[in-house]
């Protein structure tokens, strides 16, 4: 009874609202009752200060009009006094390349459906388009917001925050960003930054897009593999709603291939703020280029007028060197010679996140007054190619080379290699030198190299990775025909045949090519395919909560920590973990161990540090499982543990891998050997000398196939062959096989099984 | 794989490309693929697309890669001990043989010979160094021909090192008459620079690395010099001092340079210095070597000596606009004295009939 008169309280009320709404909207100037209603208290508040957004008409705005807003006391879009160094940054804003052809980049949108925009690294396209856009498309009242995406996850974070600032609004309110695991919007989010990813993920709820009036595609000419998916779905939900914006925006001058393949849509070019760049080019090849790096570093130290360095090497390990030596040469040099002190810094993308942040610091300053000045050198993957921009580098060293992962599909074999980069990525790397002032470039190989040896462009990420992740996702996308979807660089049929063949043993996708419920299932989770298989199967091994922790600690960087001066007693550490029948079941101690001294309240960290593993990496192993966790609850998968006691436990998990991981498997070549051949692909490999495996054992799973100058599979666990048989009957059905010793060994066991039954018949 | 060379030896299955697999045609991938309209030898993506004039062989195959495994530069090839080094003295023959013209073949004899006579000159007294001094104009000294600004520092630079300023200025005069003479001599300094970083291997004789590293190691020591050439064409003598003066405009940062030159030069000569008593330490005994960095120094020098010059074909092709970087730079006899040496088994390697069939060329 109570009830029924509350709900109906309720609703007058609403329907009081409505019309008080009604009211304000039709004679704003009628008197309103000296009381306001408390729960209206926004439309009061939009009486009382009137936002000059109001006379804004959407679609017709001009930068004129928005200037005037920007400039008012009031923020139009919060209504509340501007904060103090709001104008200041308004100003800065106002000096950005972009802003001059605000007008000219107002008249383009209004006209087209797809806009493409040319930007240089320091127009400042990536915090003042989606402004622009927010100015115009007025989101407030239409209810549909404005993406923008990015490909990395700190920079929508760091560029939310940014504009937040500009803007004068909290972060989380008006602007917004939304990562794979953290979203900060709110209910009033107008302007939401994201990683193309994670717009992926929104677009296979929403096949539509519909909560969006604008799309911005920020930094396209990376070429992300979830960016040119999105390329291709927009390109065809643009036909579908006509009234849905897409803005492409690159920096490089490419823009061409990204015009016509957007149906030529218009371009808009905005020059960078950038200075003019020397390139210098050796006259002949280097032998060493590692060496030659260290060297021109030292050398411009000791030559070249103060100004920041960059170096660009290929990875972690060589990073680490070269920084050590030029850090010794360098403390050498001031002693010997009075040399300006020079802070070297590594930058990749595995560093903790507080060191990364050092590479920001300022330059040393003269280690007495009126000494040399001193210098930064920041040695780098190509994360600092075109992601993160450091002002103050006015020379950069370019070896030619940066790691890239290459997929090939006949080996299935998706590795990091070092190869040499592009034209494309070579002229970014000596762009980076003019930021903030001329600069020299200089390329540890000659001109002719890089006219002949160097390929135009860097290939795009969907012709270097295993699609399998990326069918499944496009098949939840509502994608039927795989040939036809029109891709920008469509990848090679060879990988997309693989990728099929993959899903279809995972039983992702049925024999007509079509989602299955596991497959739907499997596209739920962030993971790969097979090991979401292998999470959502766990629970019929009865071990979901070890495989749901073995599968968070696969998708975060190794754990182990190894370093150089203490190798020895990393590994003795390490065999404290380890279990004799493979490396999954030793991770999976490891982070038990973790997790006991972290409830006995000991002091993680160093208790990471104490057994050489790493802290950030299980802490983030913690993170994603709890993530994981929370999907596996809302689609009601089992959380069990066959009981520590029983003498199944690990047995159970060793199977359970099996579930997901059954085209991962090895089986020795002969019982004398170290060899080891990949079932089906017939690939040779040995066990990767880091693995805590000793004894040889016949079969294995193993987690990566990692290729350097033998072919390893890494993370190996010890199975029996005829588990196989039992949990992935189709995959290993003896009939496929090519004769050879993997055929006999399974025709064997295939056998032996068959007595067994007959005998338990029999009985 | 020259006998030298790292063996790297790699076993590799049946198939290691897995063509079994690509030539089945009853796979689930293709089966899917033809049902949905492909057929063999078609690009995915869609028909007839307008972007599809970018489209490469990336688009039709995996993306195929050498593994690199090794520290070698961009551009560089290993050497598999199949090319021919040593070959100096020859050069003549095999430059006829090769249909030049003798014309060409006499100016390259001309090159080499200039290059032996600084070489031998640099092996014998090392280098002599100059300041920068400024122009004279008239009867002042100016920082440069055109710029009558920034005069006192100058003077004070001058007043500092005052003889090195007087030959300085004189050459200077000489090389204003000469203006036009001066790009070409600049070039051909330069070129024979290069050469003589080959010939100089040559003296050294076989074995056969990349000159290259001999150049950054070069580099090293010499740091200060290499950015300059690219700027201005340099002479053989004076690098530094002829370098800075043809920027205009950058006084300021030249006066800076120059200091900072002076002074690094005398950390080289500390340097320099350090290294012979070194030398004589290890040719001592090879004992007590401290710094491990200065000993790996010094054996790569030993390589060095074994290196040699690629084909002047090669030599041509790479870039003389370069930073100058891979262009040697004359050092001071120190450390030719730690290589005298090397030098001398070299010369008793001439005298190894093994090595000698390499140098010739004779196949055995």
């Amino acid at each position: 009874m109570s009830d029924s008169t509350k709900n109906l309280k309720r609703s007058s009320a609403e329907r009081e609202g409505v019309q008080v709404h009604k009211r304000v909207k039709t004679d704003g100037d009628a008197k309103m009752d000296t009381k306001p209603n408390p729960y209206l208290a926004h439309y009061n508040d939009n009486e009382v200060v009137a936002s000059p957004l109001d006379e804004f008409e959407r679609h017709k705005t001009t930068a004129l009009q928005a200037a005037k807003a920007e400039s008012e006391d009031n923020n139009p879009w919060t209504g509340k006094p501007h904060s103090q160094q709001y104008f200041g940054i308004l100003k800065t804003r106002r000096d950005l390349p972009v802003h001059k052809q605000r007008q000219e980049f107002l008249d383009m949108y209004h006209k087209t459906q797809i806009l493409v925009f040319v930007g240089e690294t320091g127009s400042g396209k990536t915090t003042q388009i989606p402004q622009y856009v927010l100015y115009d498309e007025l989101p407030h009242e239409t209810g549909k917001l404005i993406a923008c995406t990015q490909p990395r996850r700190v920079a929508a974070m760091s560029v939310a925050q940014r504009v937040a600032n500009e803007l004068d609004v909290d972060l989380g309110e008006e602007v917004g960003y939304s990562i794979r695991f953290e979203n900060r919007t709110g209910p009033k989010t107008l302007l939401k930054y994201m990683t193309d990813g994670q717009l992926l993920r929104e677009a296979m709820h929403d096949h539509d897009m519909s909560r969006y009036g604008c799309i911005i595609l920020d930094e396209a000419h990376e070429r992300t593999l979830a960016t040119d998916i999105l390329m291709a779905l927009l390109k065809q939900i643009a036909e579908r709603r006509k009234d849905l914006k897409i803005i492409v925006m690159s920096a490089t001058l490419d823009a061409q291939k990204f015009q016509t393949y957007f149906f030529n849509a218009p371009l808009l070019a905005v020059p960078g703020r950038t200075y003019p760049v020397e390139i210098f080019y050796t006259s002949e090849p280097e032998r060493d280029y590692v060496e030659a790096a260290v060297r021109t570093v030292l050398q411009i130290h000791a030559s070249e007028p103060e100004g920041d360095i960059l170096l660009f090497l290929t990875g972690e390990e060589e990073i680490e060197d070269a920084c050590r030596r030029i850090g010794l040469e360098v403390d050498e040099m001031i002693r010997e010679s009075d040399a300006g002190p020079m802070a070297v810094y590594p930058l990749y993308g595995t560093l903790p996140p507080h060191q990364q942040q050092r590479i920001f610091d300022k330059a040393p300053a003269a280690v007495r007054k009126g000494g040399r000045p001193g210098r930064k050198c920041i040695v780098s993957t190509n994360i600092a190619e075109t992601s993160l921009t450091i002002d103050g580098i006015v020379y950069v060293v370019d070896p030619g080379f940066s790691k890239q992962k290459i997929y090939n599909p006949r080996t299935r074999v998706e590795s990091l290699l070092v190869s040499p980069i592009s034209k494309a990525s070579a002229q970014q790397r000596a762009g980076r030198a003019g930021r903030t002032r001329p600069g020299k470039c200089f390329r540890l190989y000659t001109e002719n190299a890089f006219k002949k040896e160097l390929i135009e462009q860097t290939y795009p990420e969907i012709l270097r990775s295993n699609l399998a992740n990326t069918v499944l996702e496009l098949k939840k996308l509502g994608v039927q025909d795989l040939v036809h979807f029109d891709l920008m660089d469509p990848p090679a049929p060879e990988t997309m045949m693989r990728a099929l063949e993959e899903l279809n043993y995972l039983a992702c996708l049925d024999d007509d090519g079509e989602l299955t419920t596991l497959g739907g299932l499997a596209s739920e989770f962030p993971l790969d395919p097979a090991l979401a298989v292998m999470l959502i199967s766990s629970p019929e091994f009865y071990c979901s909560n070890e495989i749901l922790s073995i599968t968070s600690l696969l998708s975060v960087p190794q754990i182990w920590v190894r370093p150089n001066n203490a190798r020895k007693r990393a590994d003795e550490m390490k065999q404290m973990f380890a279990h004799p029948d493979g490396d999954h079941l030793t991770l999976l101690n490891a982070y038990h161990a973790y997790k006991a001294a972290e409830q006995a309240g000991d002091d993680v960290k160093k208790w990471c540090h104490e057994h050489f593993l790493s802290f950030r990496h299980l802490s983030s192993a913690d993170n994603v499982r709890a993530q994981l966790k929370r999907i596996m609850e809302t689609h009601d998968i089992e959380l069990v543990s066959t009981p520590f006691q029983d003498k199944d436990y690990y047995t159970n998990i060793r199977r359970a891998l099996l579930a997901g991981f059954f085209m991962q498997v090895a089986m020795r070549e002969s019982s004398t050997s170290k060899v080891y051949k990949t079932v089906k692909d017939d690939q040779l490999v040995m066990i990767h000398p880091g693995t805590v495996v000793s004894t040889p054992y016949d079969w294995v799973v193993y987690n990566e196939f990692v290729l350097t100058t033998k072919q390893y599979v890494r993370t190996v666990t010890n199975i029996r062959a005829e588990w196989l048989l039992e949990i992935a009957p189709t995959y290993y059905d003896v009939d496929t096989f090519e004769k050879g010793e993997i055929k006999s060994a399974l025709t064997r066991i295939t056998e032996k099984i068959r007595r067994r039954q007959a005998m338990k018949g029999g009985r | 794989m020259g006998l030298a060379g790292a063996k790297n030896k790699r076993k590799l299955g049946n198939d290691p490309n897995n063509t079994k697999w690509s030539r089945n045609t009853d796979t689930f991938g293709q089966k899917i693929l033809r049902a949905q309209g492909w057929q063999p030898g078609e690009y995915l993506g869609a028909k007839d697309a307008a972007h599809a004039e970018w489209h490469t062989e990336a688009n039709t195959t995996h993306i195929r890669v050498t593994l690199k495994d090794d520290t070698l530069g961009l551009g560089a090839k290993r050497n598999n001990g199949d090319e021919c080094t040593g070959l100096d003295a020859f050069q003549h023959l095999l430059g006829r043989l090769n249909g030049k013209s003798d014309e060409a073949l006499e100016a390259e004899q001309k090159v080499r010979n200039d290059v032996k006579l600084s070489l031998y000159m640099q092996k014998k007294f090392g280098m002599m160094r100059f300041v920068k001094g400024g122009w004279l104009v008239g009867d002042q000294v100016k920082q440069t021909p055109d710029e009558e600004a920034e005069e006192v520092p100058d003077s004070a630079e001058a007043s500092e090192a005052p003889e090195p300023a007087a030959v300085e200025s004189k050459k200077r005069k000489a090389d204003r008459r000469s203006d036009k003479e001066d790009g070409k001599l600049g070039k051909k300094e330069k070129k024979s620079k290069k050469r003589k970083a080959g010939s100089e291997a040559d003296v050294g004789g076989e074995g056969g690395q990349k000159e290259k590293d001999k150049k950054s190691k070069r580099r090293k020591t010499e740091s200060e010099d290499c950015e300059e050439p690219a700027v201005t064409p340099k002479t053989a003598e004076s690098l530094d001092e002829t370098s800075g003066a043809s920027d205009a405009g950058n006084t300021k940062n030249d006066k800076k340079d120059k200091k900072d030159k002076k002074e690094r030069r005398d950390k080289k000569e500390k340097k320099e210095k350090r290294r012979i008593e070194k030398a004589a330490a290890e040719s001592g005994a090879e004992t007590g070597d401290s710094i491990s960095q200065e000993k790996k120094r010094k054996k790569k020098d030993a390589t060095l000596e074994s290196s040699s010059a690629p084909t002047p074909a090669d030599r041509n092709s790479s870039t003389p606009t370069g930073s100058g970087y891979s262009t040697p730079v004359p050092t001071g006899s120190s450390r030719y004295l730690a290589r005298s040496r090397f030098i001398a088994q070299k010369k008793m390697a001439f005298a190894d009939s093994a090595a000698l069939n390499q140098i010739f060329m004779i196949k055995s």
